[in-house]
């Protein structure tokens, strides 16, 4: 059964169109690259798995269970277990790396001692477990990269979004946190969606690739067939 | 022209805020006022329309709390900006003389005023007074008829006075402290006190507390007896210690004064004239100020008593100011603060 | 010549020569008995139990006005800014409505209403109306009608920092936590040091509040520096008791330095695409909005609906009218005079604290708020010892001498507004137009003053309310024949009917909404020509 369903979603932003009658299908485990330009409305999808917007036509369908539908969110972000990783990152300056990743783990009320086993496996899984104590403003753009990454992934989402994570770094950094996340997903098997607007980060990240243009999907491919081009 | 728009637009802003001060200086009178402006200021426009004299005036805050007039008078010593003080007791008065803020004026208009109601050398002349009064609830069967009621044992409990650091009931404590004695008059607040007195923040509160009912009696000044009277409260105004032997009612008057260097040194004159005379009287005793004339035989409406039908304690408001600052520390722990 | 710095230095000198001179005259003054250096008024202040209650008087009524003001502000901001409560621009509106007008007409209504003939007394009783005005007269009102004037301050801080905050950050948390967890453990945090600023600037609003406790006969030390006359005609025990309050600011601003300032989130300009989430209420919206509406309903309805009824009717409205129309239109014109000043020097101070542009900015920031949290009394008394001298009668005899008090009050709010303002245009847009070949002056006035216009406006409203209705500063100084509507309300509260006390006051309060109404009706019809566009 797919994970992700989007039936025929249309979404517009004050008269603007933003999404139209877009439809995609995303199977468990699957690595999902979408790629566009810049306003074509690669993060309105995102939005709107994550529940912060309603989609104005269409259904979207998370699990097998339909959480939004012609402009109604039928289940809340919270409900619908979905991890993301902002462009922003969006890491709470007021907590420490332990209290960002501790933060929904409470909230969702996982016991203490899980939330230490937890928090500790996957600081140690993207390398930051000395950083427990640290506030965000204090690591570099790598380092609030991964804990953004683990904040993510310590609740253990249905499926991960990313939102152009690695655009503001340098291409060298950019090329390795490339390589974490790919290690990351062979060893925990979730499912990701990742956008970005650049092709040759689309074909490394993705097993398929989702061309968008103007609201709409351009076309779908797969990446094996982009290498082989 | 467009680049001059703003300095333009300021030198006529700077203008308009600068020039009604310049033209103050030229013509008119400064007068500044302790007494209620509800009462002063329909005299100082009366003034204007007989006289064709503008005054200037600046009026006084609310009276049992302030003296920002006073503040200003004797800050301004140096460059005086008043022309006149108005003031509604004659300690303020007194002080202004002692602080050298104040010029002789032998008024024409303070003819026929009593001699104890004026500075002998003109610094200050008194008129249009209050008398320290004795309020009485209407249910008060025998009515007291001194101001030693306050100690008297069947009033235990029953009487308010107000706040002995303010106004005209400091100014009557330091005459008491004069015309008894100090020892006399620390027994007397003693006995005030182990007579269970409640202390009110004002005159005004003091003559409320009477009218309710909540007290028996209360030492006021006339003018908040007469207004509660003709509010058609249950209560009665007694003028204390009118006998033979008795030392008389404390009388406050309102003080005029000419301020040394004032501006307008001439229409200052002639507004401390009008401010004596008979008929401004007469007009401060038909008001709610209810006060009484000084000049013998001016009209009045039958609440306001005339001066020469009530026995007057023989007060030297000079000395009377000079002992206020020396009680005060003594007043302020009798009233606990 | 570096024009900048001479320009800053030139807004300095006339903070040293408005604000900081007089006071020093002041404080010198205090130093000095029969021309002699003397501690005596500190003595004086310091040996004598009253002036310890004094100061443990003021600092309880500050504190727990600002505590009130936060646990009541704070709550509502939250619920006008994140909810969907209905009618929330009408509480909001209503909420503030207390802020813009004079504290002591809140007391002179308060306690109409609960006269024994008031509003209350229709609903309560004559017994327990009585009850609740025993209890007006004293700390329990004082509290009352500060934490309802300034809880708007409070409220309005919350709104603005929710607003601006990243919106990511309550994303981020909203895909693992409820909304009640959200506003809990990421928002109120985010905003807490901003809201505890807000907090501060209403501590000391209280602590120098001046009508308020003299109306309600509460001792504090700002009735105190007020009163020192009375008796003895003191200006050193006057300003020695200003001095304390001097202190206490001091420690304020540390605080606010050390543990607030680099805490504080920096604001982000809200965008239309952008907007924080707004959390359903679902079945608590009645039970809230039937709170809000009984709290709107007593803290800010029942006191202006007492003081309408009051005045009476339009008659009697117009009588009043006829009778303070002279003072109030002068006020108008003082707090627009005073408040354009106030926003061009408060620009400069706010730009120079921004940018650090001199090496004392933190002298500027800390005399401007010390200037602010002085009573007004004290300004009052050091103006006069400075002015009144014949070669400055033109400055002193005018009302120019109230403008001056206006710039040495309340400078420290049109600087921080600025700051404000600044913060939210980048270093890069100033640095662009000089890569281009724009001097300083260029530059401030084509790229920083478009950039921070909405902060200059708001910060020209704010003076305005602050300068109409000021009393402590207009009563010491106004020129004779000049006084301004509160001090003439002031004046009329001994013996004045209640009828055109009331009336004065709701004419001070239109007096006050009038322009900001305007204003913010200007400000939508450009929003809407600039939509159509």
């Amino acid at each position: 059964m797919a994970l992700i369903v989007l039936d025929c979603v249309s979404k517009a932003y004050s008269g603007q169109t933003a999404l139209h009658d877009f439809s995609l299908t995303v199977e468990p485990g699957q690595r999902v690259a979408i790629l566009g330009p810049s306003g074509c409305g690669k993060t309105t999808v995102l939005r709107l798995l994550a529940g912060f917007i309603a989609p104005d036509a269409g259904t979207i369908s998370i699990d097998g269970q339909v959480v939004a539908k012609n402009g109604k969110i039928l289940q809340q972000p919270e409900q619908r277990h979905i991890g993301m990783v902002f462009q922003d990152l969006a890491l709470w300056p007021h907590l420490t790396v332990a209290g960002n990743l501790e933060f929904g783990l409470k909230a969702q009320g996982i016991s203490k001692s899980e939330r230490i086993q937890r928090i500790n496996g996957i600081l140690q899984l993207v390398e930051m477990d000395t950083y427990l104590r640290t506030r965000p403003a204090q690591l570099s753009g790598g380092q609030q990269q991964r804990v953004a990454l683990a904040r993510a992934l310590v609740l253990r989402p249905k499926a991960l979004l990313m939102d152009e994570p690695l655009s503001n770094l340098d291409e060298e950094l950019n090329q390795h946190l490339r390589g974490e996340l790919l290690r990351l997903h062979a060893q925990l098997g979730f499912t990701l969606l990742y956008v970005t607007h650049d092709r040759a980060e689309a074909v490394e990240i993705g097993t398929c690739v989702v061309r968008m243009r103007q609201g709409s999907i351009e076309r779908i491919v797969s990446t094996e067939e982009l290498k082989s081009r | 022209m467009r680049k001059f728009k703003i300095p333009i637009v300021a030198v006529l802003v700077a203008a308009m805020i600068v020039l009604p001060g310049c033209s103050s200086k030229r013509a008119g009178v400064v007068v500044y006022a302790s007494e209620d402006q509800v009462f002063s200021e329909p005299i100082l426009r009366d003034f204007e329309r007989d006289t064709g004299i503008p005054v200037k005036p600046v009026f006084d805050t609310e009276e049992a709390k302030s003296t920002g007039v006073m503040n200003r008078l004797l800050a301004e010593k140096n460059n005086p900006q008043a022309d006149v003080y108005w003031a509604n007791e004659p300690i303020r008065a007194e002080v202004l003389k002692q602080e050298n803020v104040a010029a002789a004026y032998q008024s024409p208009g303070a003819e026929g005023i009593p001699a104890h109601f004026k500075d002998p050398q003109g610094y200050w002349t008194g008129f249009s007074a209050r008398a320290r009064v004795l309020l009485v609830n209407n249910s008060v069967a025998e009515k007291p008829k001194s101001i030693t009621a306050y100690s008297d044992p069947a009033f235990s409990g029953k009487t308010v006075i107000a706040n002995p650091l303010f106004g005209t009931t400091t100014t009557e404590i330091a005459a008491l402290f004069i015309l008894w004695g100090d020892e006399k008059a620390k027994t007397f607040l003693s006995d005030m006190k182990r007579n269970h007195v409640k202390i009110s923040t004002s005159n005004g509160e003091s003559a409320d507390f009477v009218a309710s009912g909540e007290s028996a009696l209360s030492l006021v000044d006339s003018d908040d007896g007469a207004n509660r009277i003709k509010q058609g409260k249950p209560v009665e105004i007694i003028y204390p210690d009118q006998g033979d032997n008795e030392s008389g009612c404390f009388i406050v008057p309102n003080a005029v004064v000419l301020i040394k260097d004032g501006p307008h040194p001439e229409a200052a004159k002639r507004l401390i004239d009008y401010l004596l005379s008979a008929e401004t009287e007469r007009k401060l005793a038909a008001s709610d100020a209810a006060q009484i004339p000084l000049h013998e035989g001016v009209e009045t409406p039958a609440i306001v008593r005339k001066i020469e039908n009530i026995k007057t304690m023989q007060a030297d408001y000079a000395a009377v100011a000079r002992k206020m600052r020396e009680i005060e520390p003594l007043l302020k722990q009798w009233a606990g603060l | 010549m570096n024009t900048r710095r001479v320009t800053l230095c030139a807004a300095l000198l006339v903070l040293l020569i408005l604000g900081v001179a007089p006071i020093a005259l002041m404080f010198a003054r205090s130093l000095s008995v029969n021309g002699a250096f003397s501690l005596e008024s500190y003595q004086h202040l310091l040996a004598t139990g009253r002036s310890w209650q004094l100061l443990s008087n003021s600092l309880g009524l500050a504190m727990i006005t600002a505590v009130i003001c936060t646990l009541v502000g704070l709550p509502l901001g939250l619920l006008f800014a994140k909810t969907d409560l209905p009618l929330r621009r009408v509480f909001v509106l209503l909420f503030t409505l207390p802020l813009v007008i004079p504290p002591y007409i809140m007391a002179v209504s308060w306690s109409d209403t609960l006269a024994p003939h008031g509003l209350a007394s229709s609903f309560f009783g004559p017994a327990t109306t009585q009850k609740l005005s025993g209890l007006l007269f004293g700390s329990p009102g004082c509290v009352l009608v500060l934490a309802s004037t300034f809880m708007p301050a409070v409220m309005l801080a919350t709104m603005t920092f929710t607003r601006t905050i990243n919106p990511r950050l309550e994303e981020a948390a909203r895909l693992s936590a409820r909304a009640l967890r959200v506003l809990g453990g990421i928002t109120i945090p985010l905003i807490w040091p901003g809201v505890l600023l807000a907090a501060t600037l209403v501590f000391l609003l209280a602590l120098g509040e001046f009508g308020v406790p003299t109306f309600l006969r509460y001792q504090v030390f700002a009735v105190e520096s007020f009163t020192q006359f009375t008796a003895s005609y003191n200006f050193g025990a006057a300003t020695a008791a200003a001095v304390p309050l001097a202190l206490l600011t001091f420690l304020l601003l540390g605080i606010e330095w050390f543990a607030l300032r680099e805490k504080i989130q920096p604001l982000r300009p809200a965008s239309e695409s952008d907007s924080n989430y707004h959390v359903s209420l679902r079945s608590y919206r009645v039970p809230l909005f039937a709170l809000v509406s009984i709290l709107c309903a007593i803290v800010v309805l029942t006191p202006v609906l007492s003081l309408l009824l009051q005045g009476g009717s339009t008659q009697s409205y117009l009588r009043a009218f006829r009778v303070v129309s002279d003072s109030l239109m002068r006020s108008i014109f003082l707090a627009a005079i005073g408040a354009t000043a106030l926003t061009a020097l408060g620009f400069f101070t706010g730009y120079l604290i921004h940018t650090r542009g001199l090496s004392i900015w933190r002298a500027v920031d800390a005399g401007t708020v010390l200037l602010f949290a002085l009573p007004g009394t004290v300004i009052g008394m050091g103006l006069i010892t400075l002015w009144n001298r014949p070669a400055t009668n033109f400055i002193y005899a005018t009302p120019l001498i109230i403008v001056f008090g206006y710039l040495a009050q309340y400078t420290a709010l049109t600087g921080r507004v600025t700051v404000a303002g600044l913060t939210l245009v980048p270093a890069s847009m100033e640095e662009a137009a000089a890569t281009v070949g724009a001097n300083w002056m260029r530059r401030l006035g084509l790229i920083v003053l478009p950039l921070v216009k909405h902060a200059l406006v708001a910060g020209w409203l704010i003076a305005y309310i602050f300068c109409l209705r000021d009393t402590g500063i207009a009563m010491l100084v106004y020129p004779p024949g000049y006084d301004t509507l509160p001090v003439r309300i002031f004046t009329l509260m001994a013996n004045g009917a209640p009828s055109l006390i009331a009336a004065a006051c709701m004419l001070m309060i239109a007096a006050t909404v009038l322009p900001l109404l305007g204003v913010a009706a200007l400000v939508r019809t450009q929003r809407r020509r600039r939509l159509w566009r």
